[in-house]
Parts: structure tokens; C-alpha cells; sequence
């Protein structure tokens, strides 16, 4: 479903991402593990077209995305949640969820995706005159997810939900998004909580100073011995 | 060291034109005969003479807040600071010149004409000259904007001469008076068009999907394009709009007063302080700020000295620099 090959990014002359590959399938939970720095933010927002690739190919459904605007990418049905929630703090929830339909002129269909929201997330809907910058950090999260959802997508980059999140609430925000991949959606997330990470996912690939270095499924990872020593800490 | 360039720039040009080189705004104390007199203490007169000062800055303050919106709304989702925005005034003024006074148009059809013109030169400078600088410092930027401000003044003198034109207003010339007070006709529909525009601009902005992709463009620029927002539109679409409601304020005041190429200079600097006012980037700061200024310079004037008028706004900028940096209004920086 996505695929991307051979992507470098880079910031200045400072590479952050070299000639990493991974591929996705439909309906797949894959994660993307790693230290700070190793290039996992920067491939979702080369994915998403905010950041441009300096080389390499990305593909979604076999059309070429490299060099397609964020714009398009979300038409064609990428959504991204951004690391550190960034709801827009002065907006109301209400307004923040229409920002993210915002591509969307389905207006009956929006209402009612809406509706689903709010029911999923009753805490969302009593708050939906208020300016989402009130809400707590786990409130944040849903806003930020219902908000990544509000655009129909078919696949969800996620970075780093768990951030910032009291240990109740990152159960929580995995459960969430279980749940969004049980609807079947395709999830594509960054996580610094690796062993959480691999324990939820189908496949992860694990990142090291801008390359994949290792890739399995979540069990194989977890008995990894170099996963085990370097991000499990056992 | 922007400070410096804008004095000395400013500073240069009005020893270049001495001949208009005064406060543009200092006609605009209207009906104020009455405070000339009062020779001995009249608790009267002193009170109708407070309210007359009220007035004048209320009707001032519209104009004032339509100058300051506009530069905020740039400044707050484009971070440009716009120097150009004094000559957007102008060239509304010298559009409504253009319109009623040379082609014979009727008064009330020039005025959206004129301000349909700012929309347009607005949107021209955004996609001709700051599309270009995406990216670049805010230095170099500025340094733009500055060139942008003198090659459109210097347009206007070569168009239209340096000697300053009349619009005629098809306004009664006896005042409207009301019971102690009085306005003229003219300022009093000065008054109700940039009320209106006010509230067009808050509709705008708060309940049109434009409006939100602007807010949200503003609060947070990478996630609004997450969103499928087009950031370039956006921009040029924010500066069209600042243009337009200086260009307004302009078109709205040039028959009011003379038009001449170098008005714009005081109307930029005073956005600027009721920008600064408000807290950059506030709108309801701007509109406040715009009122604010409008009652210190007619108050000031009239109770201090009406040769400081113009410093008012100065003063202003000075005290709330010094007590709060911000602004009164400004929101909070982004957390997360």
C-alpha cells in the first residue's frame, strides 16, 4: 500500500534520513522504533509531503508521492497525527475537527463522522465550544486523533502518541488505536516506548541514524537480543 | 536597528515634501469651535467639550482600527512586517480620487471600487514580490517591504503630482448636531462604513471556512497544511485582505481630507503603534488599540497640546513597551 524507497531528507547539508526503505500493506500496524534522531519523525513528514525528500521514491496505492503537496497526499488518503498533539490551542474542538475535514465536501457524511467522534469520545463532545489549548494533555490526544480521523483516511501516520501522557492514558491512546487499525485502517507509527511498540504492532522496523537496521514481526523483535539490549533495556 | 531605518526613512521624505509633511490627521478635530473659549472655568462647557473630544476620537477610532486590523492579520499569519501598508492607505485614497474626481463616478459606487483596488494591488504585491521571499529572513523581507513602500510613493507623486487633491463628498456641509455635539455628515459615514467592514472582517474570520483555514494557518502553519490547507493561498489572501481594508480607510478618509503621496507615511506609523498596542497579531487587540490611540490623540490634543497630537501615539507605543512588552492583547505564545 505504501512503499518507500531509497528516501534521504535532509536539513541543510545534515542528513537526516538516508536511503531508508520500508513498505507497508493494507490493513498492517507497523511501527517504526529508534533513538532520538534516527530519522523516524522526518520519514512521516516526508511520507505526508511537509518535509521534501531529497531523493528517493515514495509510492501510496502505486502512485508516486514523492513530490506530490500535503495536500494531495491527504486527498489521496494520508492522514498525519503530528508529534506533540499540536491541536490548533486557540480553535475550538469543534473547530479543530473541521479543520480536519477541511479537503472534505460530503457534508452529511462529515456530520455524521463527526457524531461517531463524539460518541467515541463523550469528554470531546462536552467540550466542544471550548479552545482546544484547555484540554489536557490526554484530551489533546483524542482531539488530535479524532482530528487525523475527521478526513477519512485510509492510513494514519502516527507520531509519538504516547508522548507526554500520563501511563493510564498511553494504554489508552494504544487502545485507541488498536481500534482505528480493527476498523481497517492502516497504521503507520513512530514510538519511542519501543517495547509497547512492538507488543502492538504487526511489523517495526528499527531505525538507526537514518536507515532501517533491523525489521520483523513484533514478536521477533522483542526477542531480539540487539532490540533487547538497546531499546528494551533488559 | 528597524527602528532606525524606518525613522531616518521616514525623516528623509518629510524634509523632501515640507509642504505636507504635517500630521495628516490634524484637521480632523471637526466642530472645534467650542473649545477655543471658556476664558473662566464653565463646569458646561467643560463637560460638552469633553464630549465633543469623545466623539471625534469614537469616529477617529473606526479608521484607526481598520488600519491597525489590517496590519495585524498580515503580521500575525504571514509574519511580515508590512511596510507598504501606508501606501495601501494612499492608494486608496488616490483610487477614490481617480474614480470620482476623473472618471465621474458616483460617490458610493468609487468607494467599494476603490477598495476592490487595494484588494487587487495587495494581492499583486503578495504574489509578485513575497512569494519570492518564502523562506528568506525577516531582515531581507523587510528590506523589501521598504523598497515596495518607496517605489509605490514615488509612483503616486509621478501620477499624480506632489500638490494635493480634493475628492469631492456628496455630504450636506452643515454638521449633524446633536443636542452639544456636533459631527459632520461626512465623518459620520466614515464612522458607520468602517464599523461595518469591522464586523465583515471579524465574520470573516470566525465563521468562514477561509476564515478558519487563516486562524489555523496562524496558530500553527505546518499542522494547517496537514490539514490540506494551501499555505501560499492563504497568504496572498490575508495580504489582499489587509490591503483592502487599508486601501478602505484610505478611500473612507481621502475625502475627509486632501490626498497627497506622502499621507500614507503617518497612517503606516500609527498602525503600527495600535498594532503594537494591541499585541501583534490580535485583532481584537487591533480594534481596541485602533480606539485607544484615537481617545489619547483627540484627548492629548485637546487638553495638553494639539501640536503633539501625532506623538500620542508614540507615548503610547513607549509605556507599553516599557510596562508590557506583549501588548494588551496579545495571545500567549503555543505551548506543545
Amino acid at each position: 500500500m505504501l512503499k518507500v524507497e531509497g528516501l534521504v531528507c535532509r536539513y541543510g547539508k545534515v542528513a537526516a534520513v538516508r536511503e531508508l526503505s520500508i513498505d507497508v500493506r493494507a490493513g498492517e500496524l507497523v511501527t517504526l522504533i529508534g533513538a532520538n534522531g534516527a530519522g523516524k519523525t522526518t520519514t512521516l513528514k516526508a511520507i505526508s509531503g511537509v518535509l521534501p525528500a531529497a531523493s528517493g521514491r515514495i509510492t501510496f496505492q502505486g502512485e508516486d508521492i514523492t513530490r506530490a503537496s500535503a495536500r494531495r497526499i491527504l486527498q489521496l488518503g494520508i492522514a498525519h497525527c503530528p508529534e506533540g498533539r499540536r491541536v490548533f490551542p486557540y480553535m475550538t474542538v469543534r473547530e479543530n475537527l473541521e479543520m480536519g475535514c477541511y479537503l472534505r465536501s460530503d457534508a452529511d457524511q462529515v456530520a455524521a463522522d463527526m457524531r461517531r467522534l463524539f460518541e467515541r469520545f463523550p469528554i470531546l463532545y462536552e467540550r466542544r465550544d471550548q479552545a482546544a489549548g484547555t484540554l489536557s494533555g490526554g484530551e489533546q490526544q483524542m482531539l488530535a486523533i479524532s482530528r487525523a480521523l475527521m478526513s477519512s483516511p485510509k492510513l494514519v501516520l502516527f507520531d509519538e502518541p504516547s508522548l507526554g501522557l500520563a501511563p493510564n492514558l498511553v494504554e489508552r491512546t494504544f487502545e485507541i488505536i488498536k481500534e482505528i487499525r480493527s476498523q481497517g485502517v492502516t497504521v503507520v507509527m513512530v514510538e519511542q516506548n519501543a517495547f509497547a511498540a512492538l507488543e502492538l504492532s504487526d511489523r517495526s522496523y528499527v531505525l538507526e541514524q537514518g536507515r532501517v537496521t533491523l525489521t520483523g514481526t513484533g514478536a521477533e523483535l522483542l526477542d531480539n537480543p540487539h532490540v533487547k539490549s538497546a531499546y528494551l533495556g533488559a | 536597528m528597524r527602528g532606525e531605518g524606518s525613522t531616518e526613512v521616514g525623516g528623509l521624505r518629510r524634509g523632501a515634501q515640507p509642504a505636507y509633511a504635517g500630521p495628516i490627521f490634524t484637521h480632523l478635530r471637526c466642530a472645534g469651535g467650542r473649545e477655543n473659549a471658556a476664558p473662566s472655568f464653565d463646569l458646561k462647557r467643560s463637560v460638552e467639550q469633553l464630549l465633543q473630544h469623545c466623539l471625534n476620537a469614537l469616529i477617529l477610532g473606526g479608521t484607526y482600527a481598520l488600519l491597525g486590523i489590517g496590519l495585524t492579520l498580515i503580521f500575525g499569519i504571514m509574519r511580515v512586517v508590512n511596510f507598504t501598508h501606508g501606501e495601501l492607505y494612499s492608494f486608496g485614497a488616490y483610487a477614490m480620487y481617480m474614480w470620482v474626481m476623473v472618471s465621474g463616478v458616483n460617490f458610493f459606487v468609487a468607494l467599494p471600487l476603490a477598495i476592490l483596488l487595494g484588494v487587487l494591488l495587495g494581492a499583486a504585491i503578495e504574489f509578485l514580490l513575497l512569494r519570492r521571499l518564502r523562506g528568506a529572513d525577516i531582515d531581507t523581507t523587510m528590506l523589501v517591504m521598504i523598497g515596495a513602500w518607496i517605489a509605490l510613493q514615488n509612483i503616486e507623486q509621478l501620477s499624480w503630482s506632489g500638490v494635493a487633491k480634493s475628492i469631492d463628498s456628496p455630504f450636506p456641509a452643515s454638521p449633524l448636531v446633536l443636542g452639544p455635539v456636533s459631527v459632520s455628515w461626512n465623518r459620520l459615514f466614515v464612522f458607520v462604513v468602517a464599523l461595518a467592514l469591522i464586523a465583515a472582517t471579524y465574520a470573516l474570520i470566525n465563521r468562514t471556512k477561509l476564515g478558519k483555514a487563516m486562524r489555523a494557518t496562524f496558530q500553527d502553519r505546518e499542522t494547517a497544511a496537514l490539514m490540506g490547507v494551501q499555505i501560499n493561498s492563504i497568504y496572498t489572501a490575508t495580504f489582499a485582505l489587509g490591503s483592502g481594508l487599508a486601501a478602505a480607510a484610505g478611500a473612507l478618509l481621502g475625502p475627509v481630507f486632501v490626498v497627497y503621496p506622502t499621507m500614507g507615511d503617518l497612517a503606516s506609523l500609527k498602525a503600527f503603534a495600535i498594532v503594537i498596542l494591541g499585541g501583534l497579531g490580535s485583532i481584537p487587540g487591533a480594534t481596541i488599540g485602533g480606539f485607544i490611540l484615537a481617545f489619547m490623540e483627540e484627548l492629548g490634543a485637546g487638553y495638553v497640546s494639539s501640536g503633539y497630537r501625532d506623538a500620542m501615539g508614540f507615548l503610547l507605543i513607549i509605556i507599553i513597551l516599557l510596562v508590557k512588552p506583549t501588548g494588551l492583547f496579545a495571545q500567549k505564545e503555543r505551548i506543545g
